[in-house]
């Protein structure tokens, strides 16, 4: 369709501000300019904001029906204090000529600025600011009200394209039923809902394919580091390790308990050395060493569980939470029931043995715990459309407010258009790149009037 | 197309697009000449620049904070757009500020006036989060994953509220619109002598514009001030002020069911075995004097009837 052509979206050289995320985009909006429109006429100056704003709010809609949106009627509002509502009837503002009275000649300073007893009572004997309600910046509200932007402003997309997408595709709900018109215009109270998936994939990190994805383990394999080196061998020493226990296991009847317990404290011990290093790498480098880790833990974890339960252990029941078992595996490991009378007679003795043995310490426990709960929360999943653990895209950050005629709940990936966007002294609610001045051209434009 | 030999000799040319661009694209051009003859295309002077800014000043906004918080052009820590002053990204709930109303709404049983008030935070607002966390809990509780790693960290990159003490407060709960009648200039000849209040200012500007007090959010707030002016202590203020923002809200919620129940009074269902039929009585007069009212029910002679025009939108305008 001609009307939604994507020729030069974010060019460089006549660049133009979009709706997007993207890192062109980024570098067009740090470098952008007022245009120079002084030497032009007035019809050239109304056509240059015109086609740059335009070239923002809803480039995907036609003109005409954006003409048909357009309204002259910009919404602002005036915050009552109930304090000064409660003390005044408002007839001090219109006492003696009409505008207020002048207050009798105190201070010199007072004296000089004439302040009224309105605005004593209101800012504390300050002059009222005089800052203006920046009315043209609203040119654009009637579009916020749309489906399509409403989702791109809650940042559940990272294009108002993306969103109209979403919304022509079936993924967003509107007060629980599927609304499939990006033209729908929200009422305040509307609850619109997007499929969470759909958010992850929109707004998470690419997933890593072919020629990247091996050069990225060429280069993770090349260089020698020594976490690495540190990670390989506790690897190694893991598999070893769980060898060593497979071999105890199989003549399980002879082996003393006194053995399998140290097996079990050198496998905890690994754990514990995997999740550290998991814990203590920065989330936003996700380095293949890192998801090796990763899954190396989970399987630790699942065999220590398993090991766990073979046992003789009757007070051990999995309840499905994996992080609920381990944690009464711990506490278990810990206290065996024989051990338990001896450790409540003499607590203090029992933790300096509990370090000799090298059993993990609370400390340690929490941050085993932590790291799984981690990895559940957020799990490395390669069915997933998106890269995992899922991390927010590049460049997403200078790009993300929430205007507060929307109330977001990013857990369910559902927003609430709670009003229309409104004016107020000195700032406007609607999302705009754009100087007064433009903008200002620009609502001229659509007056057609002169 | 056929392959396209550039004039260049090929090994210079990547030599060349090597120097303008960032480590992973030349890798990729490099392992590509292998087997391509088709020299990939040099950088404009304009693609050199961007790269140039990524690479450098752009750097710092490829990935969030690592210590939390707004990451906006230029280091401003609330105006994403540099030439837009007057546009500011304000601080959004936070969790715990949002755990904190639902429980005040749907724990303790609060008024919504009143939590509102409590927590300096628009009505409207108080409303839209508790649905929402309810919707979230009934999702829990039925077993449907949640996007914990996306909101954590979007509220990672926003300014938030907590709602503690000593915070400047959310945002102002009792805004009123400014209505089209009072933004033109009014001359009213009245006397000095004359005590000229709100009221009195609302009704020169229109018979139905009401004053201020009517039309704030609040108006139980302007009553609570009243009580501590006329010396009511602190508890007695706030024991009325509570009791008369439940009262407002049983007010509305007794119109609202008041409204349905006419409405369902009116209608008339007949349940067949496959159908459910609903007969409503409509009244002939509201097509108005004229005949062309938009209340107006049916074809009616003269006035355009779209809903069956071929290629007419429909687009829901309210979905319940």
């Amino acid at each position: 369709m001609k009307y939604r052509r994507i020729e030069r979206f974010h060019g460089l050289k006549r660049p133009r501000i979009r709706q997007t995320w993207n890192k062109y985009n980024l570098y067009n909006l740090q470098r952008a300019r007022m245009p120079r429109i002084i030497q032009k006429t007035f019809f050239q100056q109304k056509w240059i904001a015109k086609a740059l704003t335009r070239g923002y709010h809803g480039e995907h809609i036609k003109e005409r029906q954006w003409e048909r949106m357009f309204s002259r009627r910009l919404l602002s509002v005036v915050n009552m204090d109930p304090k000064y509502m409660a003390r005044h009837d408002g007839s001090e503002q219109a006492a003696g000529r009409g505008s207020g009275l002048e207050l009798p000649l105190q201070g010199r300073q007072r004296a000089e600025q004439g302040v009224r007893p309105v605005e004593v009572a209101r800012n504390g004997g300050q002059r009222a600011t005089k800052t203006p309600t920046p009315y043209m910046q609203m040119t654009y509200a009637p579009m916020e009200r749309r489906l399509d932007v409403a989702v791109f402003r809650a940042l559940f997309a990272s294009s108002a394209r993306q969103a109209r997408q979403f919304v022509v595709h079936g993924a967003v709900k509107v007060n629980g039923k599927k609304m499939v018109y990006p033209g729908y215009l929200l009422n305040p109270g509307d609850l619109f809902q997007v499929n969470i998936e759909r958010v992850m994939t929109a707004t998470g990190r690419k997933k890593e394919t072919g020629k990247k994805k091996m050069a990225a383990a060429k280069a993770a394999s090349a260089g020698g580091e020594p976490a690495e080196a540190e990670e390989a061998e506790a690897k190694a020493a893991a598999e070893g390790g769980e060898e060593a226990a497979e071999t105890t296991r199989e003549p399980a009847d002879e082996v003393d308990e006194e053995t399998a317990k140290a097996n079990e404290a050198a496998a905890l011990k690994k754990l514990l050395s995997r999740a550290k290093f998991i814990v203590s790498s920065p989330n936003q480098d996700l380095s293949v060493k890192r998801k090796q880790a990763i899954r190396a833990l989970i399987k630790d974890v699942k065999t220590a569980m398993a090991r766990a339960s073979s046992k003789k252990n009757s007070s051990l029941q999995k309840t499905g939470n994996v992080v609920d078992d381990l944690t009464t595996l711990l506490s278990q490991l810990e206290l065996s029931p024989a051990e338990a009378k001896e450790k409540a007679e003499e607590a203090e003795a029992v933790a300096a043995k509990e370090k000799d043995e090298g059993l993990p310490t609370e400390e340690e426990r929490a941050l085993l715990k932590k790291a799984i709960e981690e990895e559940l929360e957020n799990p490395s999943d390669p069915t997933k459309p998106y890269a995992t653990p899922w991390r927010p895209r590049p460049y997403m950050a200078p790009f993300a407010f929430i205007p507060r005629y929307l109330e977001v709940n990013q857990n369910i990936c559902a927003a609430v258009y709670l009003r229309h966007p409104v004016a107020r002294q000195g700032q406007a609610e609607v999302p705009t790149p754009f100087s007064p001045e433009l903008s200002q051209l620009a609502f001229n434009w659509y007056l057609r009037r002169g | 197309m056929p392959p396209r030999i550039h004039s260049q000799p090929l090994l210079n040319c990547v030599e060349q697009t090597c120097l303008g661009r960032p480590s992973w694209q030349a890798a990729a051009s490099q392992q590509c000449s292998q087997f391509s003859t088709t020299a990939s295309r040099e950088l404009n002077r304009e693609q050199r620049r961007m790269w140039q800014w990524l690479r450098s000043e752009g750097r710092q906004y490829r990935n969030p904070k690592p210590g939390g918080g707004p990451n906006y052009l230029a280091g401003s820590t609330n105006k994403p757009f540099r030439h837009n002053e007057t546009f500011r990204s304000q601080p959004v709930l936070s969790e715990e500020a949002r755990n904190k109303i639902w429980s005040a709404v749907m724990e303790q049983g609060l008024p919504l006036k009143a939590v509102s008030a409590k927590y300096s935070v628009d009505m409207r607002r108080v409303a839209a989060v508790v649905r929402m966390k309810e919707i979230e809990r009934s999702m829990q509780a039925s077993g449907q994953p949640l996007a914990r790693p996306y909101a954590k960290a979007v509220l990672n990159m926003l300014p938030q509220t907590h709602l503690v003490e000593g915070e400047p407060e959310h945002e102002p709960i009792n805004e009123i619109h400014i209505h089209s009648y009072t933004m033109q200039q009014l001359f009213l000849p009245t006397p000095e002598s004359r005590k000229f209040t709100r009221a009195d200012a609302a009704k020169a500007f229109g018979d139905h514009i009401l004053p201020a007090e009517k039309r704030i959010p609040l108006p139980e707030l302007v009553g609570l001030e009243k009580d501590l002016v006329e010396g009511l202590s602190r508890e007695e203020a706030n024991r009325r002020f509570m009791h008369a923002a439940a009262a407002s809200e049983q007010a509305i919620a007794d119109r609202e069911a008041r409204k349905a129940r006419e409405e369902e009074e009116n209608k008339k269902r007949v349940d067949s075995a496959r159908f459910e039929f609903r007969f409503e009585n409509i009244n002939a007069e509201a097509v108005g004097p004229n005949g062309r009212s938009r209340k107006g029910v049916g074809w009616r002679y003269g006035v355009p009837f779209h809903d069956r025009k071929r290629a007419e939108v429909k687009i829901p305008t309210k979905v319940e």
